[in-house]
Formats: C-alpha cells, structure tokens, sequence
C-alpha cells in the first residue's frame, strides 16, 4: 500500500543551513499491517509522514501511496489516506458532530451515506456524548477521538498516526492502541510513529527505527532481536544509536561529544 | 478500474482545477467560524450599529447645547450713541442689521462703570478673560460728537471691541458683532445721504450675482461623494485585515491549518474559499459602516442647523450612494487578497498584525489621493490602482456618466491586473512550504550573519535581491535630494551622472561579492547563443522608434512642468556641446552596464528563483523605473524594463539586455546629431522638426515589424539553464547516488 524510495527531505536552516531531516530512507507497508517508526524527537519521523500525506514536497525520491504519487497525485493521495497528527488541531468553534461532517463533506462524500458513516464512527469511538461540545470546551482525549474520527471519515485504506498518543493520559493511550489494533483487523494500511518503545512493542508488525533522518534498520521485532543479538528491546534501540554516532564520528575523524547522551536522557522520561 | 476512457479522460482534465462545491464548502466553513466569534462579530457589526448613532447622538446634544448657550456680549456706553439708526432691540441686537439675534445676548452697561480704573482697558479685559461676557463693545464717549460736520478734519471716533482668540465662542461672537457694526454704520451712511437729499444708491454703482451651474446631484454630493469612498475603503480595508489574520495565521497557530492540508481540498480551493470568506467580511464591514454612518448623518444633518455652510454640507445623497457599491467589490477583494497572503506569511495572529501595518501605509496613499484638491478622473489617474477607482465611483455619484464610461476600460483593466497578481501572490503564499511551515527558530543577528556567510549559493536568494532593489533606490533617493542645483559644466554633468550608476553598481557588486559563491553567475554574466548579441543591437536600433513615441506619449499625458523643464535646460546644452564619443560613454555605456548588472543580473537572478519568473520581470522592471527619479522617465523606463526581463529570461544572460540598452541610451542621445548630420541617408530616418528629432513615420512602422520579428525570435530560445530548477542541488554530494543504498542493502 505504501512503497517509499530513497526519500529526502532538505530544509533551509539558520543554526544549521542546508539540512537533510530525511535523509534517503526506503521502505514498505503492506495492507493489514502496523508499521512502527521509532525514533528520538528530531529524527525526521513526522517529515517522513508529512511527505506521505502530501503536505509537504519531497526533496528527492518517490513516495507512492495505495498506488499514487505524492507528488504527481497528491489529491488522490489525501483521498486515500487518514492522517492523526499532535499537529493537526481541531477548530475550535465548531462541534465534533460538524468537524467530522465537514471533512466527510470535503471528501466529496453524499449526504446520506455520510450521516450513516458518522453515526458509526461515533459509536465505535463513543463519542455521542460529546457530539455537540464545540472544540474549544473538549479535553485533550475527546480532541484526540475527534482527530481520529475526521482521519476515518471517508474509510480511508491508509491511516497515519504520528504520535498521536502524544500528550494523552493512560487511559485514552490504551483505548487509541485498541482502536489502533481494531484498523489492522479490517485490513488498514498503518503507519505509527513514536518515541515510546513499549508502544511499538505492543503494536507493531514491523519496525523502522529512524535517527538523524536515516533508518538505521528494518524488520519484526524478532528479527531485529536475532540480527543485533539482544532480547531488551531498550537496549537494542540504544545499541543501533550510539553505533551510528560512533560511524559518523569515525567518518569526520574529529571527536566531539556525543548529543546521544541529551536525546538518551529524554527517552527515558 | 472499469472506467471508460472518457471519464478518465475527464477526470485527468479536472486534476488540479478547483471544484467549486469545495470551494463553497470552505467558504461556507469559514463564515460560520467567524460568525461564531464574538470579536469579529462585535467589530464587524455591533460597532458601525452603535458607533454612529451614538456619535450622531452626541454631535445632536452638543449642537443642542451650543445653541442654547447664546453668546454675550457687553455693550458698554450706548448712552454715547446720539442720532443714529437703532443698534439695539431690547437685549439683543435690531433684527434688521443681524439674522437670529437671539444668538447674541446684549448686556448693557454705563460707561461710568469703567471710568473708576485709571485704565478703562482693565475692565474689559478682565471681563472677557474671566469669560463673563464672550465678547466686550466699547463705545467711548467722543462718539457723542459722531455728529456729521461739514468739518472733515474731525475723524470719526472708534469702536473698540475686546475678544480672545482663545475661546472658539469669543471668536464667533466678535465675527458677528463684526457684522452687525458693519451693517449699523450702512444704515447709518444711508439715513446720513437721505438726510442730505441724495439716493444712498449712488454708492452702489454696481451690483453682482453668482449662479452655481452644478446640477442638483452633483452639489448634494460634492461633499459626500469625496469622504463616503475614503471611509467605505478605509473600513473595507480593516474589515479585510482581522478575517484575514485570524483565517491564516490563527489558524496556523491553533494547528487547524496542517489538518486542512491533508485533507482533499486542494491549495487553490483553500485560499478561494478563504479569500471569498474574507472579502465578504471586508464589503460587510465597510457597507455596514458607510450605511449606517450615511443614515446617522442624515438624521443629524436635518436637526443641527449648520448655518451658512449647511448649502454646502446637505444631507447626504442616498441613492447615488449605491454606485460606492459597485467598486466596493473588486476593491473588498483586492484588499482581502493583499491581507491573505501578507497574514499567510505570519506564524501567529500577533505576527500578523504586525505584517498587516505595513501593508496598511502602503494602501493608505492610494485611498488618500483621490481626496486630494484638484484630483479628478482622467487618463493619467485612471492608471493607478484603487485611486483610479475611486475617482470613477466618485463621477458615478456626481452623475457625469459619459466620463465614467469612458474611463472605465482603463480602471477595470488596472483593477482587474491588480486583483489577479494579487489573488496569485496568495495562492502561491499557500504552495509554499517555507511559508507554511517555516521559520520557528529564534533569530538571531550572529547566528544570522554565519548563515549569511556559510549558506553562500551560487545566485542570490529572493530576499537578498529585494534588499538590494531596496537599498539602491533608498540611496538614489537620497542622493537626488543633495544634488541641489543643476551643474553648468561638463564635469558637473559627468559626476552627476556617474554618481547614481556608482550607487546603483555599488550595492549589487558588494552583495554578489560577499553573499554568494559566483559573482558570475549571481550577476548573471554568461554567454548567450551567439545569434542573440547581433540580434539585440537589431532590436535596439528597431525598438527605439517606439521608445520615442511611448516617450512622447507619456509626456502628454502626464506633462513635464516648465519649472523642471527649465532646470533641464543646461543639461541638454552640456550634453549637446560635448564630444559625442563622450557622451555615449557617459550617458549609454555607463547606465547600461551598471544598471544592467544590477536590476536585471542581480536582482533578477534572486527573483527568478523558486518558479518566480513573472515575479522577476515585474519587480526589476518596477524597480528599474523607479530608479529613474522622474515620473514621466519612470514610466517609459519601467515600460522598456519589462522587455528588458523578458529578454534577460529568455536567454539566461545580461549579456543581451547590455546591448539593447546601451543601442537605446546611445540612439536617444545622438538622434540630434544623426538628424543634422551630413548624411543623406539619414534624412531616410530621421526628420529635423522644430520640437527636435523626430523619426520618419515609415521608419517607424517597419521598426515596429523589425523589433515584433526580433522578439518573436528571442521567444524561441530557451533559457539556458532554469535557475528556479538548477538551484535544488548545490553540490553533486546531495545528488542521490541509488547504487549505495543497494549496495548496503
């Protein structure tokens, strides 16, 4: 469903200048299946699905979405993918009731399928009890359903979720993951990303793990675990970093110290 | 996929076109939203519903007050007044020599009363100070003796009136006693001559009247059709701003706009949705605010009273008032289109309104213009954005409908452009990431300059080419006004025209120099096909004739003034008397390499970046013919500029553009010689007439096919590289090479 080729994504920077936040990355998802991109803050996830979802122009290499370029077709795109993000907000002055039906609306869909597709999608999120609060009066958790609600409103194959139990408590993260799981048995396409390893673990089929724009590696939890020889899940992940900041340091053949031990210290909050 | 070839067909014409039901659904979305809110609401349309009656209301009480408040005046001494017509009517002054004497209330007093002062003066004086009376009449008693006596040398005794010009009241009051003193002694003049046996008519040899010959409408709204527009734009103006920041950049604040992104609207039905919802805003704001000021000042006007200038005033006209309608469409729209994409360029609603104060004193000259004494509609006015459509609505209201017809191809022209680029500008605010997404970071100015100096490329960025436009015209600018007086000798004349080639040379060589990697290719210095340098001397010979005549053109309709004609004079005698050889040096191949390098190397090859080929051409063109100083110049050079871009665009190189500028400037000042050259042939060409030079008529017209046949062939060419592609990738390194990723695979 989604085929990413050698994927790069260069921005114009003050502190930096020229910056590759992605940098070449490939991979596959196929339909019915989680896929995991685990990476610190900064590693180029949310460009990458950014680049998926159209929103953003690729620098260089193909994208395709359920057989579409993000490019050339970027309507269709959009029309075939759900996109969860903590940067897409919802209005403020409007309902969850009217925020869904709009969306469903811009999707091009009719009047009566979608207020079928609505009553639906508000019952399996249960959120008929807030159908009428306006955006601005929600909690971050009924936010977060509508987000899900308007991403799924026309059923698209595709679902994006960058970190998108960002922020949420306990409870509302679990239910999302249910939902999550829920996606997969109807046969969805699902990108995740995040920066909390147990989630991956719980979810994923497969994981890329991204740093410094790269994917430094691909595969099932198990095959990640047989290649790098390690059962902690933790350890592997911190295992792949530090041996990508040593390679660079080793290539530039200055030393400096290393930012893993900043990122580190934020993982683990 | 079963689908026909025709609906495939159909569906891959529609890819990328706006769907208007979309466009309606995010219009639609939108006006909700700020229905909803309570500030746009209230400043929208609780505040013109409130604000003017209540001013209305205030103006009626103050009115009210004043008339009740007579002024009072203290007529000290009439006991001195012997035989004269009747000055006083009880209280107030006789009705016969003031209209509404009941405004001026009359204290009398003895002149004994000052008489125990050893100054009279001190009284008085401190009556009016204190404000006890606005106004104090002295009638002394030598004005007893005001007798008529054969005697001349007795000249008549003075009234002295004491006033401050401090207080507004005092003022009036002593303006109108003025009057009646005035009238008093005519009467008393005529009682005087009748007393004598003489018709007081023989001091009136003659008399006059004046007739207004304005037709009903147009003096009802002399005064109304020149301030309703002002502040039917000014509203239109603020009513588009607040929409506009709060659609763009609050949006983008609250994080709502990334959501709209990724949804299956496209970019282009996002702004018009938006720009639709924003230009209702702008009309509602400002019909609301114009309506309900014209009804308010209707409903005063016909209860204050304003005297004598009440014939000038008038209620205000209601029905021609709606012609303010029909500009207030395409003008609502432009404003809303300008604020969109200026608001699309901030990151919050506070960034915004500081984007939007510029774009406001900008626009404010235009609204401004037309309110200017002596500014009417006609060929050169008509050409100027917004002013030229406000001076149309404003013969539209007066009723001269022939005029407005005749202007109107122009203004809708200009509008219609103005609207367009402006309505592109926006869309293209919303395709660009950058824009969008960019600019988070904390600026600072070290971090800066390192990130001037490290992310050197090979041409100059948009940014850097405008402040170079910018600085360069800010020190010509400056520069003309020290040149205080015309110099009277050639030298003088050399500096004067080396100095501003020097500024304008200076700033983009320095730029190109410290902020990119190649002065060659930032200045745009490269070697066309070599067809095209003959070709652009071809095209300059041929394209001067026209030159000459836009020229002309331009200089009736916006004619030079005699003053700046006269201080010309010793230029032109300078430049006439000095060797020829010179001359072309200094006034064709100076300009033409300096100003060349500068508007359409540098500045040009910074615009041109990032698909912003029609930006280039219309900003270098402007800013070239800004650089010229005079208007009429200004006009014919921003003209040439535009062909100028086109060329440069078209060939990749300066190279082309040196030529034909420098065939042009050469051309424009040797004419003289050529015509009064010993040449026969010239006489072909060249005609000596007595406003000097002139080109032949036929010359003229194979110059235009000679220059039509040039530029079609500069239309053929290519650029030879497209730098809005070629600046992507700077160095091979950031070339993706497949072959490593497979062979680490």
């Amino acid at each position: 469903m989604i085929h990413v080729q050698h994927l790069t994504k260069t921005y114009e920077d003050l502190q930096r200048g020229r910056f590759v936040a992605v940098d070449g990355i490939s991979f596959s998802v196929r339909k019915g299946e989680i896929f995991g991109l685990l990476g610190p803050n900064g590693a180029g996830k949310t460009t990458v699905l950014r680049m998926l979802s159209t929103v953003l122009e690729p620098t260089a290499g193909i994208a395709t979405v359920a057989g579409y370029d993000v490019v050339r077709d970027s309507a269709d795109v959009r029309r075939h993918i759900g996109f969860v993000s903590n940067n897409t907000a919802i209005y403020d002055r409007m309902t969850a009731w009217e925020m869904v039906e709009y969306f469903g609306r811009l999707h091009g869909m009719k009047s009566d399928p979608l207020q079928q597709r609505l009553e639906e999608l508000f019952e399996q999120l249960r959120m008929n009890e807030f159908r009428d609060v306006p955006g601005g009066k929600m909690s971050t958790g009924m936010k977060q359903k509508v987000s899900i609600a308007r991403a799924m409103v026309h059923d698209p194959p595709v679902l994006v979720f960058d970190e998108a139990t960002l922020g949420l408590d306990v409870l509302v993260a679990r239910n999302l993951l249910l939902v999550i799981r829920s996606l997969r048995e109807a046969g969805k396409c699902l990108i995740f990303s995040t920066h909390i390893m147990s989630e991956v673990e719980r979810l994923c089929d497969r994981i890329a793990i991204m740093y410094r724009g790269k994917i430094l590696d691909t595969g099932t939890l198990t095959e990640l675990r047989q290649r790098h020889n390690e059962h902690d899940f933790e350890e592997l992940f911190f295992g792949l970093l530090s041996q990508h900041e040593q390679e660079i340091q080793d290539r530039r053949g200055v030393s400096f110290p290393s930012t893993l031990d900043a990122t580190a210290g934020e993982q683990r909050v | 996929m079963s689908e026909s070839p025709d609906t495939i067909r159909r569906k891959a014409e529609n890819e990328g076109r706006a769907r208007p039901s979309a466009i309606w659904l995010i219009y639609a979305r939108e006006m909700r939203d700020q229905l909803r809110d309570r500030r746009t609401l209230f400043t929208i349309a609780v505040l013109p519903i409130l604000l003017y009656p209540l001013v209305g209301m205030l103006l009626l009480q103050i009115a009210q007050f004043s008339r009740q408040n007579a002024m009072t005046v203290c007529l000290v001494g009439s006991e001195n007044i012997v035989g004269a017509p009747p000055l006083l009517d009880g209280s107030t002054f006789s009705p016969d020599l003031i209209e509404q004497p009941q405004t001026l209330e009359v204290k009398k007093r003895q002149w004994d009363e000052l008489a125990d002062q050893p100054d009279i003066e001190t009284k008085p004086r401190r009556w009016v100070q204190s404000g006890q009376y606005d106004l104090v009449v002295l009638i002394p008693p030598a004005f007893k003796n005001n007798q008529m006596s054969a005697d001349a040398e007795t000249s008549a005794a003075a009234i002295e009136l004491f006033y401050n010009v401090g207080s507004d009241q005092s003022v009036v009051a002593r303006g109108r006693v003025a009057g009646v003193l005035s009238a008093w002694r005519g009467r008393w003049i005529e009682q005087r001559l009748s007393d004598v046996g003489i018709n007081p008519t023989v001091l009136l040899p003659f008399d006059w009247t004046d007739t207004d010959i304005a037709t009903g409408q147009t003096r009802e709204t002399a005064f109304w059709s020149k301030l309703l527009p002002f502040i039917m734009l000014v509203w239109a103006m603020t009513g588009a701003f607040y929409p506009a920041i709060d659609l763009v950049a609050g949006e983008k604040e609250r994080g709502t706009l990334e959501t709209l992104l990724c949804s299956p609207a496209l970019r282009s039905e996002i702004v018009w949705g938006k720009l639709g919802a924003v230009a209702t805003f702008s009309m509602l704001t400002a019909m609301l605010n114009a309506g309900s000021m014209l009804l308010t000042s209707s409903l005063v006007f016909k209860h204050i009273d304003l005297g004598a200038s009440s014939s000038l005033l008038g209620a205000p006209p209601v029905v021609p008032m709606l012609w303010l309608l029909v500009a207030l469409v395409p003008l609502s729209c432009l404003f809303s289109a300008l604020a969109l994409a200026v608001a699309a360029m901030a990151r919050s609603s506070k960034e915004g309104q500081y984007y939007l104060m510029p774009l406001m004193m900008i626009t404010l000259p235009l609204v401004m213009l037309p309110m200017l004494p002596g500014t009417t509609l006609n060929f050169g006015t008509s050409f100027i954005p917004v002013t030229g459509m406000f001076l149309l609505v404003r013969a539209l209201v007066e009723g001269q409908y022939t005029t407005a017809l005749f202007y109107l191809p122009m203004v809708a022209t200009v509008t219609g452009v103005c609207l367009w680029l402006a309505a592109r500008w926006a869309q293209r605010q919303f395709e660009s990431e950058s824009v969008l997404f960019g600019g988070g970071e904390q600026w600072e100015l070290g971090v800066w300059v390192r990130h001037l100096w490290r992310d050197r490329q090979s041409a100059a960025t948009p940014t850097q080419a405008c402040v170079c436009g910018g600085i360069v015209l800010v020190t010509l600018f400056f520069a003309r006004l020290s040149v205080s007086e015309m110099p009277h000798n050639f030298a003088g004349i050399a500096k004067l025209v080396l100095m501003p080639q020097a500024l304008i040379l200076f700033p983009a060589l320095l730029m190109a120099f410290m902020l990119t990697t190649s002065m060659r290719q930032s200045l745009r210095i490269r070697m066309p096909h070599w067809t095209t340098l003959p070709l652009a001397i071809l095209l300059g010979v041929a394209l001067h004739p026209s030159y000459v005549m836009l020229s002309k053109l331009i200089n009736h309709v916006y004619p030079v003034s005699e003053q700046a004609a006269l201080a010309m004079k010793p230029f032109a005698q300078q430049i006439s008397a000095a060797p020829w050889m010179l001359v072309v040096v200094l006034m064709a191949l100076v300009p033409a390499i300096c100003e060349e390098l500068t508007f359409r190397g540098f500045i040009f090859g910074g615009l041109v970046r990032q698909r912003g080929k029609l930006r280039a051409v219309v900003v270098t063109a402007l800013m070239f013919g800004i650089s010229h100083g005079v208007l009429q110049q200004s006009i014919a050079a921003a003209t040439m500029g535009l062909v100028l871009g086109w060329i440069t665009l078209r060939t990749g190189s300066i190279l082309p553009c040196i030529l034909i500028h420098f065939t042009n400037n050469s051309l424009s000042v040797s004419l003289d010689r050529i015509a009064s050259s010993d040449w026969q042939g010239a006489s072909l060409f060249v005609s000596q007439t007595e406003l000097g030079p002139s080109y032949q008529p036929f010359w003229t017209l194979i110059s235009i096919g000679v220059a039509a046949t040039c530029l079609l062939y500069f239309g053929t060419m290519n650029p030879v590289t497209d730098e809005s592609e070629s600046e992507r990738v700077d160095s091979p390194q950031d070339y993706l090479d497949p072959s490593t990723s497979l062979a680490s695979a």
